[in-house]
């Protein structure tokens, strides 16, 4: 199967746009909750708007992560990469990458968005634990953002790390390795999404909790830590399948 | 290796099927276990001394939820490795 540039362009251009346009869908979801129950919060509980402003701003920042993740793949996917070789294992190799940090930041950025909502809330209903529950609010935003850097690495691993495409093989082959390439971006894109918005749950209930029930504090931490390193098990099965399609084929 | 267009076909069909059935096999797991830890630990929120029972309660649900992700995994290694 003969190969030009512009098709390893295609890929490239076409991996750029659906990284950054489904990356953004849920990165502004999830700030958007997180500034709605801030200005809620403010109706509320005027005293604390200082407070209510500064949490509402950290966890949009940190909702942020995943979306700032799609647009570094995208532009690297726009200048970063010479297009002018490689074959149909580049050129499927960054469309991939596009789909895997795209879908990947699906998740964490939902899950971070309810983490953070619900922290606008517990500080708007218990100003004096404001800290507590901004610190929490940030461990928990953090666990569900692990699953969009498992995306982040394997979209580089996709870029960076593919071969190209060696002359004289069958057209077999070929098809056989791009595939592959496409599967290990779509098993991680679509992996990390679970994983990243059930621990968003798991963040946002124990940033509740703790600012209903400041005493039972260690208890919380326990239960949210223990409860999302299981949910994420299953972003990390994702993790393996891809690292096989990517290197073991 | 090498291969004929349709065999080549066959297992580059197979290693999309791979991908996306470990992919999509996460979705659920992930959602589910995260809403039975939310829910755990609102609930130790509130009746801390029975945070035992809770925690194991949420474990067991846990391991039931992941179960579907496990045979995701078992059909994507299948698809990979057997074909």
């Amino acid at each position: 199967m003969m190969i030009s540039t512009e098709h390893i362009q295609i890929a490239a251009y076409l991996g750029a746009g659906l990284c950054v346009g489904i990356g953004a869908i849920t990165t502004g979801i999830g700030s958007g909750m997180i500034a709605g129950e801030g200005a809620y919060g403010i109706v509320k509980q005027p005293k604390a708007n200082e407070q209510l402003f500064r949490t509402m701003l950290i966890g949009q920042a940190a909702a942020q992560t995943a979306g700032i993740f799609a647009l570094v793949i995208s532009m690297l996917l726009i200048y970063g990469i010479d297009m002018t070789i490689g074959g149909w294992f580049k050129a499927s190799a960054y469309l991939s990458a596009g789909l895997a940090m795209g879908l990947g930041s699906i998740g964490p950025s939902l899950g971070a968005g309810y983490a953070g909502s619900q922290a606008c809330k517990s500080v708007a209903r218990m100003p004096k634990q404001g800290n507590a529950i901004m610190g929490n609010m940030l461990i928990g935003q953090a666990l569900a953002q692990t699953s969009a850097i498992f995306a982040l690495v394997v979209a580089f691993l996709l870029i960076y790390s593919v071969p190209n495409q060696p002359d004289g093989i069958s057209t077999g082959h070929i098809i056989v390795k791009s595939l592959a390439l496409i599967g290990a971006g779509l098993a991680i894109g679509l992996g990390t999404l679970g994983p990243g918005t059930g621990i968003g749950f798991v963040a946002g209930k124990a940033t509740d909790s703790m600012g209903r029930f400041p005493a039972q504090k260690p208890t919380i931490l326990r239960t949210m830590f223990l409860g999302a390193a299981v949910s994420e098990s299953t972003a990390i099965y994702s993790l393996v399948v891809s690292f096989l399609l990517i290197f073991a084929l | 290796m090498e291969l004929t267009l349709a065999q080549g076909i066959v297992k580059s069909a197979a290693l999309l099927g791979a991908g996306l059935c470990m992919g999509m096999g996460a979705l659920g797991p992930g959602i589910g276990e995260g809403f039975v830890a939310g829910k755990a630990c609102e609930g130790i929120a509130r009746s801390p001394e029975n945070a035992s029972l809770i925690t194991r309660t949420m474990l067991v649900g846990q391991a039931v939820s992941e179960s579907t992700g496990i045979y995701s995994l078992v059909i994507a290694l299948l698809l990979i490795f057997s074909t």
